[in-house]
């Protein structure tokens, strides 16, 4: 069977929740939801989410 | 050398049309505009035209990552440009290297970089061809080159395929196709063979949305012929480059059509590759500085015959190689809001990890844009662009480029430039030979390398 992870913020020993975040790259702002830390407002960037990310910069990046 | 109201902004080297020595030259701002101009003590003062106007070249040229050949072939003996093969003092990696694989045509061209010297060389046979490849290899590093197949025409092959299915099957991850599209309109199941092989994106040549561009430059009336090669490459989800030959009087004023061609045909268009006229072969008498464009003039074109949609600003010199010698931009259609820039400003980008990194990224950047991506199911067209999903999968479909590639001839020639050119040919001999220097040939036709 299927386990649910919870993610802990390692410094605040919460449970991180979903919010919608903005990010910037060279001029262009984005939002996505992240897992984040109500308390210190830490975010966890998961690897597909880093994977989209660098797909995203080598659209605006030079040749 | 230079006369009142004229400034030597960059002292180069080129060759003198007639004898082809090594003569000094010099980068001159006349007005606006930059002129190539050099003296050959014995054949007299010549004069050219290399940069109009907008956006000026002291803000364009910047400096740019010089990533140096990991391995050379042949020796600098003689200097540059008499021992390309690549030499010792040559100064930037290849992102592209082009494979002749035949010299046959089926189409007769004013203007073509291949004809100005018909050899009648032998074909390559597919064994010669490995060889071209593991050569390749050889001298490459982790990321092989791109590879473009041209000619001749590479279509007059049956074995194109093999070629192709070759190529990738030793590890080269983008393969093009330098093409007239006539036997892709002619054979569907041509097309699909290629696709099936590998093919990563067509470059067709197409000067224009008009019959009158074509009969003036290939002699045919050719549009039908060009829209159903895309037809076809499109029910084979093949991706196509077109290519425009740029030319003073003949298709200047179709480049904002041409734009509306491609965006009207994305995803399969890939974006619009804009290529000024050099004059190789014979040429008694130098052309005229009229018969020329340059590359700022096509980005003002550009900008002009699209109502301002596409400015000026929205293009960049490359990170690599001589920025004199290309421009390109990056763009998404959006239904609401048409064509939208998405590219970083000049020299934004910071973010390279090492002087290799940045020929990488090239051949990638290359790769990407110009390959179709697989077939998905597209939502709605009027998302936000702020949504990360969203903005990938947009672009991904619609998301298209416009460059421009001025190729060098005999009056334009700048050593420096050349020097630094990462576009490459394979010669029959396993010399590896810069495109400016491959296809180079004197005021009476005579190639310095072509055939030799």
């Amino acid at each position: 069977m299927e386990k649910k992870l919870t993610l802990i913020c390692d410094k605040c020993k919460v449970n991180l929740t979903l919010a919608n975040v903005h990010f910037s790259y060279l001029d262009h702002n984005f939002r996505h939801k992240v897992l984040r830390c109500p308390e210190c407002g830490q975010v966890y960037l998961s690897e597909e989410l880093v994977a989209k990310m660098k797909e995203v910069e080598a659209t605006f990046e030079d040749k | 050398m230079v006369s009142d109201g004229e400034k030597i902004i960059y002292e180069t080297e080129s060759l003198c049309p007639v004898c082809l020595r090594k003569i000094p030259a010099s980068r001159v701002k006349r007005g606006e505009n930059i002129y190539l101009i050099k003296n050959c003590p014995e054949h007299g003062k010549f004069d050219t035209i290399i940069w109009r106007g907008k956006p000026y070249y002291e803000d364009w040229i910047r400096e740019t990552e010089k990533v140096l050949p990991q391995k050379t072939i042949t020796e600098s003996v003689h200097g540059c440009p008499f021992d390309c093969g690549v030499c010792s003092s040559h100064e930037q990696q290849a992102c592209c290297v082009l494979l002749e694989v035949t010299q046959r045509c089926n189409q007769h061209c004013f203007y073509c970089f291949a004809s100005a010297e018909k050899e009648k060389s032998k074909e390559p046979g597919i064994e010669e061809i490995r060889q071209w490849y593991q050569m390749l290899l050889d001298i490459g590093e982790d990321r092989p080159f791109n590879i473009q197949l041209s000619g001749g025409e590479p279509t007059v092959r049956d074995d194109l395929s093999e070629i192709i299915r070759l190529g990738k099957s030793m590890g080269f991850p983008y393969i093009q196709l330098n093409t007239n599209g006539k036997r892709l309109a002619e054979d569907v199941h041509y097309v699909e063979r290629l696709k099936r092989a590998g093919l990563s994106a067509v470059f067709l040549q197409f000067d224009g949305t008009t019959d009158e561009i074509y009969e003036s430059l290939r002699g045919q009336r050719l549009l039908a012929q060009k829209e159903k090669a895309i037809e076809n490459c499109e029910k084979n989800e093949l991706g196509v480059v077109l290519v425009p030959t740029l030319v003073p009087g003949v298709n200047i004023e179709n480049i904002g059509e041409i734009i509306r061609f491609a965006v009207e045909r994305l995803p399969t268009v890939r974006g619009v590759h804009f290529q000024p006229v050099s004059y190789f072969g014979r040429y008694p008498d130098a052309p005229e500085d009229s018969d020329r464009i340059t590359l700022p003039e096509v980005m003002a074109e550009i900008e002009k015959q699209t109502g301002g949609k596409i400015s000026i600003e929205s293009f960049q010199p490359q990170m690599t190689g001589n920025p004199l010698c290309s421009f390109h931009g990056s763009f998404v259609y959006m239904e609401d809001r048409g064509i939208v820039s998405i590219g970083g400003t000049a020299g934004s980008c910071k973010c390279h990890g090492s002087k290799e990194d940045v020929i990488i990224k090239a051949r990638d950047f290359v790769a990407k844009k110009w390959t179709r991506a697989e077939k998905k199911a597209c939502c709605s067209t009027s998302y936000p662009l702020s949504d990360l999903d969203m903005y990938i999968e947009r672009v991904r479909d619609y998301g298209f480029s416009i460059s421009g590639m001025a190729f060098q001839d005999i009056w334009n020639l700048d050593l420096e430039r050349l020097r630094r050119c990462k576009i490459h040919v394979m010669n029959f001999d396993k010399r590896v030979i810069p495109f400016c220097s491959y296809n180079l040939t004197d005021l009476q036709g005579n190639p310095l390398y072509r055939g030799r």
